[in-house]
Formats: C-alpha cells, sequence, structure tokens
C-alpha cells in the first residue's frame, strides 16, 4: 500500500475490504452455528447409548441367552457373507475394472443399486427371486427341496445382497489405481496368468481388498430391514443382533442396550481399521 | 543368430513400418523424437501388444507370425524388459523381485533366491536384498530392475529409457553398471533412448526411428558424422541440408546453392560443421565460394562456446566463441553475413 498517492484506489480497496470483511464473518457465525447442530445430531445419540448403558450389569447380560445366541449367529452370518461377497465380489469387480463389454456401465450401476436401495425393498425382491414361489426359489425347491426364506442360509444370502456392492467398489477401484504395466513385467519375466494374478494383482489390490471386507463385514454385521423381510426373526436360526435390538427394546431394554453397544463398538473398530481411507483429512 | 523383425501396426495417430535387423552381441540403441513409436516397438516385441500384420524371429525362433496365426504369449518369448520408472513389484523385497523371473519359470525358491543374490552382488546391491522398492533411490531401484530383468536369462534384452528418470548423479553409476553388463550380453540388445550420450557410451549401433518408420541405421560414428534427417543432425550437432548435385555445386530444396569440396552427382546430402561457419559484420572478402547474408535469430551456449542460430536463404548455425560474439556485437534480429568455406562443406548419396 505504501507508496500510493491517496486517490481512488485506496478508499476502494478500504471498502472491498470491508465488504469482504462482513462477507467473512456471516457466513462463519451461520455455517458455524449449523455445523455444530449437524455434529450434535450425529453424537449425541452415540454418547447417549454409552453414557445409559447398564455398564455394571455388562457381564451378567453377556451371559443371558438371547444375547449369546444372537451373537453367534451374527458373527457366522456376517462373517459367511464376507465369504461369499469375497468369493463372488472380487470376480465381478476385475470383470468391471478390466474388460470392455457392451452394457457394462449399466451392469456396474444394477450391481451397486443394493448400496442405495431401502434394505426393505431388497428383502422383498428376495422373497420374490429366492422365495418359495420365487423366480429361482421354486426351481430350488423342487430340485433340491432347498428353501432359503426363513433360514439361516437366508440370513446370509440377505446380508451378501446388501453388502457385497461396497467390497466390489472398493475392489474395483483398487484395480483401476493398480499400474497394469506391474503384471505387463511379470508377464515378460515369465509370468503366467494365474502367477500374475497370484503374485503381482492380487497383492497390490490387497489394502483395497481388506478395506473393501471390513466395510462389507460392517454392513452384514448391521443388515436389518432385508433380513427381517427375507428371513424372518426366528431365535437362533434368523434372529441376528440387530433384530434382537429392536425385539429385546421392548421386552428387555438393557439387552438391547448392551447388543447396541456392541454393535457400536464394532463399527468404531471397523473405522479405526479404515482410518488411513476415509479419516485422513485430504 | 539375430533378431529379425518386420512389423506394421496402427495405434492412435501412430502409423509404425518397420523392418529390423539386429545382431547377437551388437548392442542397438533405438532413438528418435517424441512420439515416434520406440516404446510401442518394444512393447510389440516383447509380445505386450499384438502388431496389425508383421513377423517376429528370434535366433530361429517365431515368436510372431501374423500371416501363419503364431503369436507367442510374453511369458514364453525369454525377453527381459527393463522400463524407464523401474517397475518393481512394490509389495516384493529387492531380492525376491529378482528371483520373480526364476520362480515363474519353475526354479524352487531357495535355489530362485541364491541366484537372485548373485545377481544382487553383480549390481552392487547385495547389502539391500531385503529392501522395498520404495526404500531404494531410483538409481538402486534401476540397477535392481536390471538384475531383475537379467536373472530370468533372457534371449532378447528391450530397455525402454533406463536412465530418463534418473538424476544425473545416478545416472552416472547406472551407466556404468549398464555398460558392465551389456558388454558382456550374449542375447540381442535394443535400448531405446532419447539421449545421444546414452547411445554413444552404450550401444554400437544405432537405429533412427522417426514417425513410425526407420529413417536411418548404422555404427555410432557414421550416423553421427552422416546424419539422415533434420532431427539425427539437429541432435549430433550438425548442419543438415538435402539437394541435388552437379559436380561441386548443390542445388538446394530451397532454391539456394552450395558450393562443396568434392564432386558428386545427383541426390545428396550435405553436411556443414557449425564451427566451419563464420560470421561477420560487412561482407567477407576473399576466398570463401558460399556466402549470404541473414538475421541473427537466437543465441545459446553451448559448452565454452556461442551457438548462432542465422535465418537465411540457407538457414544455418554457426559456433563461435564468447569473444567474437561479443565482438561482432551480435543480438537477436541483427543482420550478420555468413561464410563457409567450400572444402568444409560434406557430401554423401541420399
Amino acid at each position: 500500500m505504501t507508496g500510493h498517492a491517496p486517490g481512488h484506489r485506496p478508499r476502494r480497496q478500504e471498502g472491498g475490504r470491508r465488504r469482504a470483511g462482513r462477507a467473512l464473518t456471516a457466513p462463519t457465525t451461520v455455517l458455524g452455528a449449523l455445523g455444530m447442530v449437524g455434529m450434535a445430531l450425529l453424537i449425541l445419540p452415540l454418547w447417549a447409548l454409552v453414557a445409559r448403558s447398564p455398564w455394571r450389569d455388562l457381564v451378567d447380560l453377556l451371559g443371558d441367552r438371547t444375547v449369546r445366541a444372537a451373537l453367534r449367529l451374527s458373527l457366522v452370518t456376517s462373517l459367511a457373507a464376507v465369504a461369499v461377497s469375497t468369493l463372488l465380489g472380487v470376480p465381478l469387480a476385475w470383470l468391471l475394472a478390466r474388460h470392455e463389454f457392451p452394457g457394462r456401465a449399466m451392469l456396474r450401476a444394477l450391481s451397486l443399486l443394493p448400496m442405495v436401495l431401502p434394505p426393505v425393498v431388497g428383502g422383498v425382491a428376495l422373497l420374490l427371486a429366492f422365495g418359495r414361489r420365487g423366480l429361482l426359489g421354486q426351481p430350488l425347491a423342487q430340485l433340491t427341496g432347498v428353501t432359503l426364506p426363513f433360514s439361516t442360509a437366508g440370513v446370509v444370502v440377505a446380508e451378501s445382497f446388501v453388502s457385497m456392492p461396497f467390497l466390489v467398489v472398493t475392489v474395483e477401484s483398487g484395480l483401476r489405481i493398480a499400474d497394469r504395466r506391474l503384471e505387463d513385467a511379470a508377464a515378460t519375466l515369465g509370468a503366467g496368468r494365474w502367477t500374475v494374478l497370484r503374485r503381482v494383482t492380487l497383492p497390490l489390490i490387497g489394502p483395497s481388498l481388506a478395506a473393501g471386507m471390513a466395510l462389507c463385514w460392517a454392513r452384514a454385521l448391521g443388515e436389518f430391514g432385508a433380513t427381517l423381510t427375507f428371513a424372518g426373526n426366528l431365535p437362533d436360526r434368523t434372529q441376528t443382533m440387530p433384530l434382537a435390538v429392536y425385539l429385546q427394546l421392548e421386552r428387555q431394554p438393557e439387552v438391547a442396550y448392551l447388543l447396541s453397544l456392541l454393535l457400536l463398538a464394532v463399527s468404531v473398530a471397523v473405522l479405526i481399521t479404515l482410518r488411513d481411507r476415509f479419516l485422513r483429512a485430504p | 543368430m539375430s533378431l529379425q523383425a518386420q512389423l506394421s501396426h496402427r495405434l492412435g495417430p501412430l502409423r509404425l513400418e518397420v523392418e529390423l535387423h539386429v545382431a547377437r552381441g551388437v548392442v542397438t540403441a533405438l532413438l528418435g523424437p517424441n512420439g515416434a513409436g520406440k516404446t510401442t516397438l518394444l512393447r510389440l516385441l516383447a509380445g505386450l501388444l499384438a502388431p496389425d500384420a508383421g513377423r517376429i524371429d528370434l535366433d530361429g525362433r517365431t515368436l510372431e507370425d501374423t500371416a501363419a496365426g503364431v503369436r507367442l504369449p510374453p511369458p514364453l518369448r525369454g525377453v527381459g524388459f527393463v522400463f524407464q520408472d523401474h517397475l518393481l513389484f512394490p509389495h516384493l523385497s529387492a531380492l525376491d523381485n529378482v528371483a520373480f523371473g526364476p520362480r515363474a519359470r519353475g526354479v524352487p525358491r531357495s535355489d530362485a533366491r541364491r541366484h537372485a543374490s548373485d545377481w544382487l552382488v553383480r549390481v552392487g546391491l547385495n547389502d539391500h536384498a531385503q529392501a522395498r522398492p520404495r526404500e531404494l533411490s531410483g538409481g538402486q531401484a534401476q540397477r535392481v530392475a536390471l538384475a531383475r530383468a537379467l536373472a530370468a536369462g533372457p534371449d532378447l534384452l528391450l530397455m525402454d529409457e533406463p536412465l530418463a528418470a534418473l538424476d544425473a548423479e545416478s545416472r552416472l553409476t547406472v551407466r556404468g553398471v549398464l555398460r558392465d553388463h551389456l558388454a558382456r550380453f550374449s542375447g540381442v540388445c535394443l535400448l531405446v533412448t532419447h539421449e545421444p550420450i546414452d547411445a554413444i557410451t552404450l550401444a554400437d549401433q544405432l537405429v533412427i526411428l522417426e514417425d513410425g518408420h526407420i529413417v536411418q541405421q548404422g555404427p555410432v560414428d557414421v550416423v553421427a558424422r552422416q546424419p539422415r534427417s533434420p532431427w539425427v543432425a539437429r541432435l549430433v550437432g550438425l548442419n543438415l541440408y538435402r539437394g541435388r548435385a552437379d559436380g561441386s555445386h548443390v542445388r538446394l530444396d530451397g532454391g539456394a546453392t552450395l558450393a562443396a569440396g568434392t564432386r558428386r552427382f545427383g541426390e545428396v546430402f550435405a553436411v556443414v560443421h557449425p564451427r566451419a561457419v563464420a560470421l561477420h559484420r560487412h561482407r567477407p572478402e576473399g576466398s570463401p565460394r558460399n556466402v549470404w547474408r541473414g538475421h541473427v535469430d537466437g543465441l545459446e551456449a553451448h559448452g565454452d562456446r556461442v551457438r548462432v542460430h542465422v535465418d537465411a536463404a540457407v538457414a544455418i548455425v554457426a559456433e563461435v566463441t564468447p569473444a567474437a560474439a561479443a565482438e561482432l556485437d551480435l543480438a537477436a534480429g541483427g543482420p550478420v553475413w555468413v561464410s563457409v568455406k567450400a572444402s568444409e562443406v560434406e557430401l554423401f548419396g541420399a
């Protein structure tokens, strides 16, 4: 500013600074306040859950039959869903990432749809496909006698349906980011396609695969709508932790609190595992 | 025993049309401007890219023959590939990177590791066997990449600008390592570069690729002395003209005439070394037979000399001492007289 003769420019700059000052304070105050309310909305309920949980009866409640059954069933089905999603989702991600074919964009959109689909709609769709009278369920029942609805296998199917897309997107982006010339390098060194896949491609997408599996597991563990619709709420067979929470909230609230706390702990653990992916500010 | 390739391939704007013959034990550098198709040619030879048409034979083995439908996949070609940015496997140690080739060919793990360890010793990196690629410097990584390519025992070694990504100091080290190993390598070796110094220090033979076509090939000194394209002439720092000779006079393509010291007839290239070009403030008197007037187009430092680009009927680059440049009061756009002795104009057949 020094060296400027007094005249129009400095005055206009002063005015400009005043305008900029007002423009700076106003949004900070308004947006800041709204942001705090938003944060409270996200954090307060979780704080309440932690604060009001029956910490003293924690050990006793862990021995509760309903709790143990739901816990065991949730672990088994969610891990099975992760296994199914990995076995089928990795090849699907590979297909989407590495192959050009007509309708690929459409196929990708369809396979990611369950991420945004209301889970209850997923449950209805699963019933229509795999139900006793379903499109595939009827021939399946006639040929093998196997029926999926209201069975533990049905829970796994429902959980896979809603959680596999999370694994597919994560692995697909991992495959896209991986430098394909590393595969070229491996090929020139004498590695056949299966060796390249096993010793180069899969290790390269390892971090993405781990992140995808963690997301997939968290989603499967929390699954409620599709499971309830497709597999019902049968203790020991289809009553997973979220279903037990919902049911016990009226009968034994402490049990519901405890189960919720456990699910919260799992979510926090998953978030911590994925911290490099999501928690690092850009 | 050699590599013989005849390939044609289209890739975007590039039309590659190449007939190449490289003998064993003769390190051949493939030079050319960006986008000339050097990397594409290497990828075609390695089998990473399928040609539209062509045939590749290596020591009597047919690697590719589109007419007969023969196409050997990359793992079966016996090719070693060294990439510009080393492309070491990030999840493997230096040792396991080098052991990758032997392992992929079925050598048991412990034997492959011993073999790899020998190779790391040979490139001077036995201390870094357990290091991950990200823990290595660029020069070290490129030496590991060279060891990895050679440990697989290739018949054909392809190197795509192996020194381009390195800083000046590690470039010197890696160039030395490369020279040692290339001298001992008994297979066919093709090295892509755009650095004349790499080509001169590492290669016996040059192949110049421009716009998908081989414009010149031959021993390094011949190409350097008698360039056959403006790009090569610029590369080696010579003035190159093309025209029709009638005895000791050459009518250039632009219409001007040059007097030469030797007699030739027909289509010729004329080469003038920048140091043989004299500059004057006034029209020179005396014997030089090539005299013309032009304007200074630009000045650049070149070692302890100054290169003066002169725009004229016959555009030319002159190399003068800084003292001479100062004395002539050269400045961009200023007028200048150029003279070249006829004996300094060298002719060779086009």
